[in-house]
């Protein structure tokens, strides 16, 4: 194996680290841990849509990210990876298969995420004060704009689009308790039905590279949340508009 | 005294279901799943002890950071326990307290200040975009300083937490 090769592994193995919600500072320790125990000087260098590992003699390798949204069972699994290879459980050859395996790994069945995620923002609800009418309206709302942004971003719409576009579902749907007098609490089944659409970890990824002064990380992170967040209080703000109700 | 602690339960079960449901669109290994409802809970629950004006009355910002850092260091401990990297044990757990409200009342009054421009109207607004804007803004960093103070200091347990 040349040092090339290592070097085009930890690249491609950095991007996805990345790509999947990795905060900089885990993907630079996991990169130090391989290269170690590959005995190679790599240095890697990560921006919001590319990574460079510049190697002992110079050459420079460039990976675009792979974004493959939030995905904390890969993260998991390539942490694990490169200790195994640190403790020399495996060897190089595996740890490329093994790598080839997890860049493939399905995401959580779409179903159970569905019916947690409802759950969760009816619990949020329920938090935020809203009884049990309004926990209902927002189970439901959330079930029908989740799978609206399922839909959506299988069929390889805007992430901003089909952030827009399920909050203006969930939140015309929960504002059914202003218009037909359901429950005590509508106004809070109304502010809560869009909050499973919060970027929650971009925002605390984004804060974490700051800790680690990894700046322009941060503030691509931190933009990218806050553009999401601008577009679902753009859908919730269209659907209150359309039913005629007051937003502010 | 025991409805108190029916609300402090209740909002420590609430905040499990709502960090359960969370992560799994995180795509968080599902052994994790029990960990991060129980790391919710138990922080979600501190948190409203620290913040309810009835109980310790503290500030939100000041709240929300001593819980995040009880959470930190919990999630340290069981990310150990189920080989998982800490901040998949913790980052969900810290997401029933993201001030989603805050957020979204920061852009409505940004949007507000476009669309009102006399200048009493203007004003109320702005200083609900500034309220709201700093409120959000120092809670999360509040939280994510808290939760990260024990990965940076027990930084040996924290990155080999995945090691077999």
């Amino acid at each position: 194996m040349t040092s090339e090769e290592y070097g085009t592994f930890i690249a491609d193995y950095a991007s996805l680290l990345w790509g999947c919600g990795a905060t900089c500072i885990r993907t630079e320790k996991n990169v130090a841990r391989i290269s170690a125990a590959l005995g190679i000087d790599a240095t890697v260098e990560i921006m919001p849509r590319h990574v460079h590992v510049i190697l002992g003699d110079g050459t420079v390798i460039v990976r675009k990210m792979t974004h493959t949204g939030i995905n904390f069972d890969i993260n998991t699994r390539l942490s694990r990876l490169s200790w195994d290879l640190a403790d020399s459980k495996i060897s190089f050859e595996e740890m490329r298969r093994r790598f080839a395996e997890i860049a493939g790994t399905p995401p959580t069945n779409r179903w159970e995420v569905l019916g947690l995620t409802s759950a969760a923002n009816a619990a949020f609800c329920a938090i935020f004060g809203g009884d049990i009418m309004a926990m209902a309206l927002v189970m439901i709302a959330t079930a029908l704009g989740f799978r609206l942004k399922q839909i959506m971003l299988s069929a390889g719409r805007d992430a901003r689009l089909t952030c827009l576009c399920a909050a203006f579902f969930s939140a015309t749907f929960s504002a059914a308790g202003y218009i037909f007098g359901l429950g005590a609490t509508p106004e809070i089944a109304v502010g809560t039905s869009v909050l499973y659409l919060i970027p929650g970890v971009p925002y605390i990824n984004s804060v974490s590279d700051i800790i680690g002064r990894h700046y322009l990380c941060a503030m691509s992170r931190f933009l990218d949340a806050l553009i999401l967040t601008c577009c679902l209080s753009a859908g919730l703000a269209s659907g209150l508009c359309i039913l005629g109700l007051k937003w502010f | 005294m025991y409805p108190v602690i029916l609300e402090i339960l209740k909002d420590g079960l609430l905040a499990a279901v709502a960090a359960i449901g969370f992560s799994s669109i995180s795509n968080t290994p599902r052994r994790a799943y029990l960990w991060c409802g129980l790391l919710a809970a138990l922080g979600h629950a501190l948190r409203y002890i620290l913040i309810s004006p009835h109980l310790l009355g503290i500030h939100i910002i000041a709240g929300s950071t001593a819980a995040a850092f009880v959470i930190g260091l919990l999630g340290v401990v069981f990310a150990r326990k189920i080989h998982c990297p800490a901040e998949v044990c913790f980052f969900p757990a810290l997401l029933p307290m993201i001030p989603g409200i805050y957020a979204y009342r920061t852009v409505e009054a940004l949007v507000a200040c476009l669309v009102y421009t006399g200048e009493a109207v203007f004003n109320h607004y702005l200083y609900l975009l500034a309220y709201n804007g700093f409120t959000c803004t120092f809670i999360i960093a509040g939280m994510v300083i808290g939760a990260n103070i024990p990965v940076f200091v027990l930084n040996k347990l924290s990155f080999q937490a995945t090691r077999a």
